[in-house]
């Protein structure tokens, strides 16, 4: 009987062996192939500027967005400038919408595209005046750079940025103002990003928490430092509402571990008792 | 036999402390049902409020809601949450659509997403007509 | 008041001298060890899952839509949904660590020898259901982590030539992880194996009962003669009754595996749940470190390793074969494995071989 089933083996094994080699030839390895379901999507805006027939100004361009926060959401070329990123006769034509890079005064509808609410109030404030009226006047690149952009954090307000212009005086003002906000802004994130980690979801909180920052940097664009500071009492109102609702959750992964724990000892503890019963007692 | 019938009583308490903090878990777990988030209280606007193609901002039981007067096709409230990071959309009458002003979305006047990220329409809340009165909750 | 209820029953079925035939006289071995447990453990393990998961199955919904949302709500909003999520997912893979222990000590012991051929292979069954569950079970919460490692472990398949692809389409319902997988596999979980899987533990403690508990093989040498050439329960008449000296040394096992299983969920909660287990599955986006679960890692690793694809996975098809028909192949009559060094040796070659590719898997 044994040798029959090693006799099966070996007639399986041969043929194994002798298409061996078919296999590799006709098929890619099944680990460098694109996993089923992961669709990579070929850019040919990326795929050109990237290239090295291209300038290296350019080709720097698709570095600094790889890196950006409009890379991780998937933003990409053809989202800010049109175009089409499939069709390379059409990659930068007009019938696609390409509109090319905006000159500096057409830097902030160009951005405003998708960023509304903050267009909106840029163009009012003090900053965005002055773009309409000379070309000495920041944009959005102005603070944000045009590809390697990153979150916006309390730090792009800094000496060297504003003294470009004017005193860094009044920049400092605002950014005092924006100061404790921000903080705090970035303590409930940081909590956030604690309590998916054990496993709490918190995407209602999480999209709260994104909805009363974007309305409040979309105001600061204004540069109304009175504004801000009038504003700024209603935000801390609704931070601190979330920041109790936080805390109720870490409170409840409290609980949470101290059930478990608590049903952990009750078992050791009748483990215990039962392993003095039967063992300690042999007669 | 003393410490034998001692260790038996505290094993029988152990046990009963198990079984009925499963118990109560078990029980808790079935029975629990959604409360109403808003509560039981009602809103009431009046119909003459909101004029055909407009629409009125209110709070509804801490949600942020938008009542609109569809032309033709009646009153229908949304939750004024966008789908996409959470942002108030903001209805814009002259186009009769729906838009957020963090990242474009755009969403028609039956809440549907017209364009950009948002990846679904807006929640719907549910409402009332009494009489000459739209009511919610 | 008890003696009362006893008498009620006793006319009605005969339950005192069912107790006394099956529970008092069932006599056990005296040198029995703690090891010969974890059979008993396993079923109660699976009685977890089964329990746990029909509780899950109150509140989750299996579509992709709303299958992660549905497991968060379970988790953060129904009152006591973490305790009963996790003590499944934890379960699952102490269930499965407990059933390999349980293979290892029977085949240390040798009692997969005549008369228990079939014993051993319906034990070898279950834990290949067992792992198919684990595979189907870790998509249904639609997390980076299942959506991915599903991915990678069903294109495994492909390695076979001809059949390989469509055994892969098969899996799937298609050619990536799609709402169809979710619907078959859910299926496969939650009404396929169930009933498939109990039909064995049936087959399997029915076959232990008549062939009766082997002798012990370090104790006194009251060994089945083998060959054996007709039928013989195996009994152990100057043995301990089952009930109570079996009996707590079972109770004293499940204790101490219900406590195993509170400390993993009191203190280690993320070695079941690394960061992708907590995001939502997205097509679109491969995360850096995908791999299937650790009961799957070995095998996952030699395929990796051996360059020819096919190759690797027959030699682990004809392994796992092997493995099933084992009692047939060794047929020795000596079943004391310290007499036996070449098993000895062998078996603990594999064994390393096997915690090498699982950690190796791991890490890379």
């Amino acid at each position: 009987m044994r040798y029959h089933v090693f006799a099966l083996m070996m007639i399986f094994l041969l043929p194994t062996v002798a298409t061996a080699g078919y296999k590799e030839e006709f098929e890619k390895e099944f680990l460098t192939k694109t996993w089923a379901g992961q669709q990579i999507e070929e850019n040919l805006c990326i795929s050109c500027h990237s290239s090295d027939t291209m300038k290296p100004e350019f080709r720097v361009i698709t570095d600094a967005w790889q890196s950006s926060w409009h890379a991780q959401n998937n933003i990409s070329c053809e989202h800010c400038h049109g175009g089409d990123p499939k069709d390379a006769s059409l990659s930068m034509s007009p019938h696609r919408g390409f509109v090319g890079s905006p000159q500096p005064k057409e830097v902030p509808e160009f951005c405003g595209k998708c960023h509304i609410g903050i267009l909106s109030h840029f163009m009012e404030s003090g900053h965005g005046k002055a773009l309409a009226a000379s070309q000495k006047a920041p944009n959005c690149v102005t603070c944000h750079g045009a590809h390697n952009i990153q979150k916006a954090t309390i730090d792009i307000i800094n000496e060297q940025l504003c003294t470009k212009c004017h005193a860094y005086e009044r920049a400092k003002v605002m950014k005092q103002a924006l100061f404790l906000t921000e903080k705090k802004f970035a303590e409930l994130d940081k909590r956030l990003q604690e309590l998916k980690r054990e496993g709490i979801y918190s995407d209602e909180e999480e999209k709260g928490l994104f909805n009363i920052q974007a309305e409040f940097r979309t105001l600061f664009h204004t540069v109304d430092v009175n504004l801000v500071k009038e504003r700024t009492d209603g935000v801390t109102a609704k931070l601190d509402k979330l920041d109790a609702d936080i805390k109720a959750m870490f409170r409840e992964l409290n609980f949470r571990k101290n059930f478990s724990a608590f049903l952990m000892l009750v078992f050791s503890g009748m483990g215990i008792i039962i392993l003095v019963l039967c063992c300690f007692h042999e007669d | 036999m003393k410490r034998r019938r001692f260790l038996k009583i505290i094993l029988t308490f152990l046990g009963s402390l198990t079984f009925f903090s499963f118990a109560y878990s078990l029980v808790k777990f079935l029975t629990s049902l959604p409360t109403a988030r808003a509560g039981n209280k009602k809103l009431v606007i009046s119909k003459t409020d909101i004029p055909s193609g407009s629409a009125r901002n209110i709070i509804y039981g801490n949600v942020p809601v938008v009542v609109i007067n569809r032309p033709e096709r009646g009153f229908i409230a949304f939750s004024r949450v966008c789908t996409h990071l959470g942002c108030l959309v903001d209805y814009n009458e002259r186009k009769q659509l729906f838009l957020c002003p963090c990242h474009a979305g755009i969403y028609d006047i039956e809440g549907n997403v017209v364009s950009g990220p948002p990846p679904k329409a807006l929640n719907i809340i549910p409402i009332r007509i009494e009489g000459g009165n739209i009511v919610l909750g | 008041m008890w003696v009362k209820i006893k008498n009620w029953l006793d006319i009605r079925i005969g339950s005192d001298s069912l107790v006394q035939t099956k529970v008092i006289e069932y006599r056990i071995p005296k040198n029995i060890n703690i090891f010969y447990t974890l059979g008993f453990i396993a079923v109660i393990a699976y009685v977890i899952e089964a329990v746990t998961g029909i509780l899950l199955l109150v509140y989750y919904i299996p579509h992709p839509d709303h299958a992660f949302r549905s497991v968060q709500e379970i988790m953060t909003r129904v009152p006591y949904g973490w305790l009963f999520r996790e003590m499944h997912a934890v379960g699952s893979n102490l269930m499965i660590t407990v059933i390999l222990l349980h293979m290892i000590v029977v085949f240390l012991m040798g009692n997969y020898k005549q008369p228990r051929e079939l014993t051993w292979l319906g034990g070898g069954l279950l834990l290949l259901f067992v792992i198919i569950f684990g595979l189907s079970g870790y998509l249904l919460p639609w997390t980076q982590l299942s959506y991915w490692s599903t991915t990678v472990v069903t294109s495994m398949p492909t390695a076979f030539p001809l059949i390989g692809e469509p055994i892969a389409r098969i899996l799937r319902g298609g050619d990536h992880v799609t709402a169809t997988t979710l619907s078959r596999f859910f299926a496969l979980h939650v009404a396929i194996l169930p009933p498939i899987f109990l039909t064995l533990i049936g087959i399997h403690l029915f076959l232990i009962n008549r062939t009766g508990i082997s002798a012990t093989p370090f104790g006194k040498a009251d060994e089945e003669k083998r060959p054996m050439t007709e039928y013989k329960r195996k009994t152990h008449p100057d043995g301990n009754p089952y009930y109570p000296y079996f009996f707590r040394k079972q109770m004293l096992m499940m204790m101490a595996y219900f406590a195993v299983m509170f400390f993993f969920i009191s203190f280690l909660p993320s070695l079941i749940f690394p960061e992708e287990a907590n995001m939502p599955a997205d097509p679109f986006k491969t995360p850096p470190e995908i791999r299937p679960a650790w009961y799957l890692l070995a095998p996952y690793q030699v395929l990796k390793l051996i360059p020819n694809k096919f190759f690797g996975i027959t030699l682990q098809a004809v392994l796992i074969i092997v493995f099933l028909i084992w009692p047939f192949l060794d047929t020795y009559k000596e079943k004391n494995i310290m007499k036996r060094p070449v098993l000895r040796g062998l078996f603990l070659i594999l064994l390393t071989l096997w915690l090498i590719f699982l950690f190796w898997g791991r890490t890379s």
